[in-house]
């Protein structure tokens, strides 16, 4: 408890960190924020363009929203993974990447990872308000809804912190865990219905005679996740229950497991790098 | 109690020196768990304690174990054994300028060295200006400390880590790279710290800059504390084996 006491009073100093984030990424660049609205905005328009018009994949239509648009679907789901998946990389990453002042002055050294969920942060509630207003356009009627989508923005990034804070620490005894975690994303991306509806998995899972495999697809934490966010702001309903008590079981387990090893190994790093 | 600043008690540390580390994946599965490593002591039961509004130095050979005690009491290493007890607000500066961002302006990195530090950004608000003139970069302290001569950067690093008055202040051999005016600059600030009161621990390699500063010195030789106290005594027995 001691250690949380010691975090809480640097409140300042992630604060300063996650500004240095987000000023330092874009300075020198003529487009500066901006950048961070163009990456999502090109990635949609790619996979619009490939699963939409190419693939033909089959269209959502929110229920009882009615919404029947590929590109605000893909997003409700695409914007939580991309924050999910850079929390986790660059959480992995701050520590060694930083080793240098780790080595010269103390400080709780769980601020750089918390720091990489501020910056990443920043710019998904910018991508989400993005989102909304797109949404609120199309028709759809997300309002009341809206302090469950922030609780869920809020355990997902507890869920992925945890992640970054673990694999922070292992990435330190092995570096080769970077190179290994970019290709585990991809894979993990592809195995989350967020360019896919979910609907394909079970028509095949049932046609196949296994519908075992849809229970075993469940348990991704990603795709509760997306679900829950494509429900609130897609379809405009609550979401069922389990899937809400899912994702707040998976962000308080991650977040736990992550604090507790991370705490427990902090003291080794400056030795270490 | 209250005339001691930092003791230091039966401290040790420990490195291990790996002859195969398993640092990646493979070597780790290939060799199972064991790394094969010999343990090197670098220090080994030292103790002593720094007098309150003392000036400390730590003198010794190369590898004597000064930056792994420096180290040690900037909190960065843990020792393996016995403890150090701090008295007070302590600040390190075993850099000048850690966390500065090159892209980032003089004013935007000192407020984040300042809470590096563990400062409030009141206090940094507070102490902005003093921050500026004790540097001496005036007019480009809203440009980006790349831009900086390697000079104005080293005063604007260390002035902000003294803006914080700490009680006890860790300094590494950060003295060594200023101009002549700076380093005066730095010895008047140390005397001002020292006359309210306040602890300066450094490492330096020049014995005449720890003779000129310090009041109190601790010798380390191989690990182990060879004799600590008044300066000139102390000197004079390391001068000796030299």
């Amino acid at each position: 408890m001691t250690y949380l006491n010691e975090l809480m009073s640097s409140r300042e100093l992630l604060a300063n960190l996650t500004a240095r984030e987000v000023k330092g990424k874009y300075r020198r660049t003529v487009f500066g924020q901006l950048w961070s609205l163009i990456n999502p905005l090109a990635t949609m328009l790619i996979y619009t363009i490939v699963y939409s018009f190419i693939f033909r994949a089959r269209l959502e239509v929110g229920d009882p929203s009615g919404l029947n648009i590929y590109p605000l679907w893909l997003m409700c789901g695409l914007l939580p993974w991309i924050f999910a998946r850079n929390v986790i990389n660059s959480g992995m990453t701050s520590i060694v990447a930083n080793g240098s002042l780790i080595k010269k002055v103390y400080f709780p050294r769980m601020a750089l990872p918390i720091a990489a969920v501020g910056s990443f942060g920043f710019t998904w509630l910018v991508e989400m308000g993005v989102l909304l207003i797109a949404l609120a356009i199309a028709g759809s009627n997300f309002w009341i809804y809206l302090p469950v989508i922030v609780g869920t923005m809020l355990l997902l990034a507890m869920f992925s912190c945890g992640v970054g804070l673990v694999l922070a620490i292992v990435n330190v005894h092995f570096r080769d865990m970077q190179h290994l975690v970019g290709i585990a994303l991809q894979m993990w991306m592809y195995l989350s219905p967020i360019i896919y509806p979910i609907s394909l998995v079970e028509d095949a899972a049932n046609k196949a005679g296994h519908p075992w495999i849809l229970t075993l697809y469940r348990l991704n934490p990603i795709e509760r996740f997306s679900t829950v966010f494509r429900n609130l702001m897609y379809d405009n309903r609550l979401p069922e229950w389990g899937d809400l008590l899912a994702c707040l079981v998976w962000a308080c387990a991650s977040l736990a497991i992550g604090y507790g090893v991370f705490s427990r190994n902090e003291k080794k790093l400056a030795e270490l790098l | 109690m209250n005339d001691v600043a930092v003791s230091v008690e039966h401290l040790a540390k420990r490195f291990r020196m790996y002859h195969e580390q398993n640092n990646t994946l493979k070597s780790a599965v290939m060799r199972g768990k064991k790394s094969v490593h010999e343990d090197f002591w670098a220090l080994k039961d030292v103790s002593f304690e720094v007098p309150r509004g003392s000036t400390f130095g730590l003198i010794g050979r190369n590898g004597s174990g000064k930056s792994t005690l420096l180290k040690c009491l900037a909190k960065i290493l843990y020792p393996d054994q016995g403890r150090i007890q701090v008295h007070g607000r302590q600040a390190s500066l075993l850099e000048v300028g850690s966390g500065f961002h090159p892209e980032l302006s003089g004013r935007e990195n000192v407020f984040l060295n300042g809470s590096i530090l563990g400062m409030t950004k009141k206090e940094v608000t507070r102490k902005f200006d003093e921050i500026v003139s004790f540097a001496g970069v005036g007019d480009f302290i809203d440009q980006p400390v790349k831009n900086y001569s390697s000079g104005m950067y080293v005063r604007l690093g260390f002035s902000v880590a003294v803006a914080g008055t700490p009680d006890v202040l860790v300094v590494d051999e950060v003295l060594a790279v200023g101009d002549a005016t700076f380093q005066k600059r730095c010895r008047t600030k140390f005397r001002e710290m020292r006359e309210e009161g306040r602890t300066v621990i450094l490492v330096s390699h020049s014995l005449s800059t720890v003779r000129d500063m310090c009041d109190q010195v601790a010798w380390l030789d191989a690990g182990q504390l060879r004799g600590a106290g008044d300066a000139t005594p102390v000197i004079e027995a390391y001068n000796a084996t030299v």
